[in-house]
Parts: structure tokens; C-alpha cells; sequence
């Protein structure tokens, strides 16, 4: 698993795949999905997809590769060398989404939210597979969301394949298990080994495992929050911990889409409030109520000073 | 989310991001600085800022592109006050303008240093040094000269003149910039098929006159509209809105029915209809500091309170 192309520009997505076994471009093959690092608010997320020959489902449950979240890293990074030492019949291929990806996704003009991130990179990872002329029949996906409408939206994109989606799908189905640990291996690795492109000094490694609940996360974000830019592209900024920091800590930072109070945008915008017909007419106090700044000015919101 | 951010007012701050001429900020002098002015603007009559250049020999205007959500990183630091501000040339005529008309009124020759004269704005009189300031009072004023004293009056005729000129020159350069004038809204990224040399000469010639109208008064705005022989616009807005459409025929206009029954003795009024229960339990509720309906929707209820 090369890294490197990631490890010099963390703030992308970015694709690592293995070799195409070349059975799997002549027999009939299954596929599973998983990710890993969905929930912290550390860290990258990574999608990964593993696919081998039907008639070698029992060879890959052989290697034991089980439930991700069951075993220690070290039993994983073990398996990971058994999943990728089976080149001859496995196939893996991975998505990994930065923290900044996901943070800029979910928070752009129009919102694009974590499930559907999480279904269009499952969904490329397995276009990737077909594209590069694995059989695919069966897909096995660990679900995101309702399982049923995930399997619908799957079914109807790639008809012919039989698609199954299921909760816990990573500890029912060897492939998907043997994706499941591809992917927090490689989220493991890019985790320990992430390089911060700000300039932070010595960054104290001392995260906690990332999640929003673990109290040394907390300490650790609350470390590197800076009032300007709030905080490295480390960190997931559309978090709601990330969030409620950045609210407390940070300087205010008002955007043109931030949802405001209706009468005050309202006023902001010099749209009348609905109440204003209602409420009874005041005298209007406007100094110069006659002049009307030219187009020319307005358009180009161009303005006359009296102050600096 | 955060919903509820609260937006506090623009602090004053001690910098700004300005783009201003080479001439407006050179300096030779050191002692000599270009400053900022506060004068009377022609148009408005309240205060507007200007900057005069060392030694005052040269007006600018100060405008600033202001839109919401707008700040600057300079260098190490962040500057909330997203403004740009320009400082561009600017004939000083047009503010020395207003003071020569005022003492126009009188209808003497006066010594010009003695019209610049005003107790809010006592930077006025530095606009004198200008160095365009005295060889172009010439194109608003008629001269005397009596013992190498000049002497000044106001000229309407001369300053139609001269505006009509800025208005020509106005309009040169909003072609030569391509510069839209027509009525309507376009977007800058809409790309027209049609060249725009098909628009009217009095859809530039209203446009200049608009913009120079920034820089005169009122008054002199619609002088200098009526010297131009373009017609007054009403505005949409104040006209009346259209009554029903009328149907157009050559036929002479009939009545439709005919209304003299009501004034003929015999006519009375029909009894009221019998109300229902639930009307007359709703015209009993107390009325008090209602508003009819109707009133929501006719032209009176339009002065609103900005």
C-alpha cells in the first residue's frame, strides 16, 4: 500500500488499488464494501472494496479475516498482508476521502451530506472494479442508511448484479470483511503518519482515538483551535464538535448563506418585513429621501464616504 | 447550527485597503501630506470625504466598493473591514459649484475667495488651490477684472455649456468602455449576440446625464436635463397603476345600464337579507382597532415605516 501520493497533499481524495488479479477478469466475482472512520472528527475517512472469484469464497474465509472492529491493530495489519499476499485471486482498491473533502463537501453552498459522500464514493469504487474488467455478479455492502433504499439505488445502477446490502454486512460476509480491513488499515497508517501542512511546530500526537466523545480528542482540538482559521485540515470542521468550538473559541465568521433571524436578514437584504404593513406608519426621518445614488454606483456598490 | 450569530456593527478601524493614483499619494515635501477632506457634496449637500493631494493641487473623490460578507488578509493580519476604497480625480468645479450659485443669488461680481466660504466645511477654501481650480472658473462664471483683483458671478448659461460638454465626454467614455445604459437588468456573464450599437443615443446621453447628476445639485440636474431637451421620466413607481383595460372600439361609448332608476322616487332600497347564525354571531365581535381587509390592499397604507 503506497501512501505517498496522499501523504504530499492530504487536502484531496485520492485512490489506491491493487493489481487485477486476472481471474477476476474471466470468472464471475463478488465484491464487498466497508469503510472505516466514518464517525471521528480526526482523520480521513477511507472506502475500500475487495473482490475475488465466487468459486474462491472459501479460500478467503480460510485467511479468517473477520470483523475489523473485533481485532487489535496489529492482528489487522497482519491480515491486510495475508488479503494483499493473495494477489493471485484478491483484488482490493480503496477511496481515501480527506477530512478536507469532507468538511468542504458537507459544508459548500449546497450541502452534499456525509451518506451521499459515503454512496457516490461506494458507487466509484465499484465502477472502478467494472471498468477495469472485473466480473462482477455479486456486491455485498455493509449498509449506510436504510438498507433497503441503499440496495435499491445500488441494484438500479448496476443491473445484472445482485446486490446485497445488509447491516453488520462486514462480520456476515467474508469479502466485505476482508474490504472492512483494507480500509482501517489504510486509515490507520494515514492517521499515524499524517503530515500537517500548516505549520504547527511539534504537533502533539496525543489525539485520543478521534472520536467526538474521547475527552484527549477534546484537549487536543481545543489545542489547536486558532481564532482566524479555527483548525488544521486535520480536523473535520463540519462536525458539530468541531463546531461548537469554533463558536465558542473562534472569531465570528459571518458567510452570505448563513441562516439568520428573518427580520433581521430581512432588514439587512432592505426587504420589508411582512409585519411593517401591519404596524401603524411612522413619520419617515430619511434625511434625503429625494436622492437616489445612479445605477452606474449601486450596481458596481460603489459609495460615497463621510467617515473613514 | 449556528443560527443566531449576532453582527456587530463595523468598529472603526485605523487601516484601509485603497487604491488611489500615483499623483493622489506622491509626495515630494515631506512635511506636505495628502489628506483627507471632508466636504460638501453638491449632490447631497451633507458631508462626503475627499482626499486633496500634497500641497492641494489636486481633488479626489473617495468612493468605496462595500458588499456584506467581505474581509482582507494583509500580509500577517486579518482586516475585517472588507471596503475597497478608491480614490480618483476629481474637477474641483463641482464642488466649488454650489458656492458660486449661492452667491450667484445676490447678483454681484465677488471675489472668489470671498464665496468659498462655510462655516461646516472650513477646508472649503483650500479648493482653491487646486491648480484647475482658478483658469476654470472661467466655464461656470462670467469675469471682471478691476486693479488685478478678479472678480466673479455665476452664469447659468455658461455652466449648461460646460456641463453639456461632461455629459458629451461622459458619454465617449461609456462607449469606449462598453458600458450598458439600456433599461433592464444584465447580467455579466450574459453574452448578447446583437452589438450594442444599436441603442438609442438618448439611452447614453440619460445615462451620463445620471451619472453626472452625482456631482451637481438637484436643481441643476433638471436644468441641465431640460438643456439637453431630453424629457423628464416618470418613474413607475409614482405613476398610477393602470386602470382596467379598456376595450378599444370606434363606437361612442353607451352606458351599460342605466342608472337613473336610483334617482327616481319610486326606488327603494331592498331589506337587507336575512343573516345566518353564524353571521350575525360574527358581526357581533367587538371591531375595535381592526382594519378592514380591504385597507391591506389599497394605495393609502403605503407609507411604511423604513
Amino acid at each position: 500500500m503506497d501512501l505517498g501520493s496522499f501523504q504530499t497533499n492530504s487536502s484531496v481524495s485520492c485512490r489506491l488499488a491493487s493489481q487485477i488479479p486476472d481471474v477476476c477478469r474471466t470468472e464471475d466475482c463478488c465484491l464487498g464494501i466497508d469503510e472505516a472512520g466514518r464517525g471521528p472528527v480526526l482523520g480521513p475517512m477511507v472506502y475500500g472494496i475487495c473482490f475475488c472469484p465466487i468459486s474462491m469464497k472459501e479460500e478467503l474465509k480460510a485467511l479468517k479475516v473477520a470483523d475489523s472492529k473485533t481485532l487489535t491493530e496489529a492482528e489487522r495489519e497482519n491480515l491486510f498482508e495475508k488479503v494483499d499476499g493473495a494477489s493471485s485471486y484478491v483484488g482490493w482498491a480503496l477511496q481515501v476521502l480527506s477530512p478536507n473533502t469532507i468538511s468542504t463537501s458537507m459544508l459548500q453552498r449546497t450541502k452534499y451530506n456525509l451518506n451521499a459522500l459515503s454512496h457516490d464514493t461506494a458507487i466509484g469504487l465499484v465502477q472502478y472494479a467494472l471498468d477495469n474488467g472485473v466480473q462482477l455478479k455479486e456486491i455485498f455492502v455493509d449498509t449506510v442508511g436504510p438498507a433497503d433504499k441503499y440496495e435499491d439505488k445500488l441494484s438500479k445502477l448496476f443491473p445484472g448484479i445482485d446486490v446485497t446490502v445488509r447491516p453488520k454486512a462486514d462480520s456476515l460476509f467474508p469479502v466485505v470483511s476482508a474490504a472492512s480491513i483494507c480500509a482501517k488499515v489504510a486509515r490507520d497508517r494515514i492517521v499515524k503518519g499524517w503530515n500537517f501542512s500548516e505549520d504547527l511546530g511539534d504537533v502533539n500526537p496525543e489525539y485520543g482515538s478521534g472520536y467526538p466523545g474521547d475527552p484527549k480528542t477534546k484537549a487536543w482540538l481545543l489545542k489547536y483551535l486558532d481564532p482566524v482559521f479555527g483548525f488544521p485540515q486535520f480536523v473535520r470542521f463540519s462536525w458539530s464538535t468541531a463546531q461548537t468550538l469554533l463558536d465558542s473559541k473562534g472569531v465570528t465568521v459571518h458567510w452570505d448563506d448563513d441562516e439568520e433571524d428573518g427580520e433581521k436578514a430581512a432588514q439587512r437584504q432592505n426587504n420589508k418585513s411582512m409585519l411593517s404593513y401591519f404596524s401603524a406608519p411612522a413619520g419617515g426621518n430619511n434625511q434625503n429621501p429625494t436622492h437616489q445614488t445612479h445605477r452606474f454606483f449601486t450596481e458596481r456598490r460603489l459609495k460615497s464616504l463621510d467617515t473613514l | 447550527m449556528s443560527t443566531k450569530k449576532k453582527r456587530a456593527p463595523h468598529l472603526n478601524n485605523d487601516s484601509w485597503v485603497v487604491v488611489a493614483a500615483d499623483s493622489a499619494i506622491d509626495t515630494q515635501k515631506p512635511d506636505n501630506d495628502p489628506t483627507f477632506v471632508r466636504l460638501r457634496n453638491p449632490s447631497t449637500d451633507a458631508a462626503s470625504l475627499y482626499m486633496l493631494s500634497a500641497g492641494d493641487a489636486q481633488l479626489f473623490e473617495v468612493k468605496a466598493f462595500d458588499e456584506e460578507f467581505h474581509s482582507w488578509f494583509v500580509g500577517q493580519t486579518v482586516q475585517r473591514d472588507g471596503r475597497l476604497l478608491f480614490v480618483t480625480p476629481m474637477d474641483p468645479l463641482y464642488l466649488i459649484l454650489p458656492y458660486l450659485i449661492k452667491s450667484g443669488k445676490e447678483g454681484k461680481f465677488q471675489p472668489v475667495d470671498q464665496v468659498l466660504m462655510d462655516e461646516d466645511f472650513p477646508a472649503c477654501s483650500r479648493l482653491l488651490s487646486c491648480t484647475r481650480s482658478l483658469s476654470s472658473l472661467r466655464h461656470v462664471a462670467e469675469e471682471k477684472e478691476v486693479a488685478n483683483m478678479k472678480f466673479h458671478r455665476y452664469s447659468e448659461e455658461k455652466t449648461m455649456v460646460w456641463l453639456e460638454k461632461k455629459v458629451e465626454r461622459t458619454v465617449t467614455a461609456l462607449k469606449k468602455r462598453n458600458i450598458y445604459v439600456g433599461e433592464g437588468v444584465k447580467s455579466t456573464t450574459y453574452v448578447r449576440v446583437k452589438s450594442e450599437s444599436d441603442h438609442q443615443q438618448e439611452d447614453y446621453l440619460r445615462y451620463a446625464h445620471g451619472l453626472i447628476s452625482e456631482y451637481i445639485s438637484e436643481d441643476l440636474s433638471k436644468a441641465l436635463l431640460r438643456h439637453l431637451q431630453l424629457p423628464e421620466l416618470t418613474s413607475p413607481k409614482e405613476a398610477e397603476p393602470p386602470s382596467k383595460k379598456r376595450k378599444l372600439s370606434d363606437k361612442p361609448v353607451e352606458a351599460g345600464e342605466d342608472y337613473t332608476k336610483f334617482n327616481s322616487a319610486d326606488f327603494a332600497r331592498k331589506p337587507a337579507k336575512k343573516m345566518s347564525a353564524a353571521q350575525k354571531s360574527l358581526a357581533k365581535v367587538d371591531k375595535t382597532g381592526m382594519k378592514t381587509m380591504s385597507s391591506f390592499f389599497s394605495p393609502k397604507v403605503k407609507t411604511e415605516k423604513k
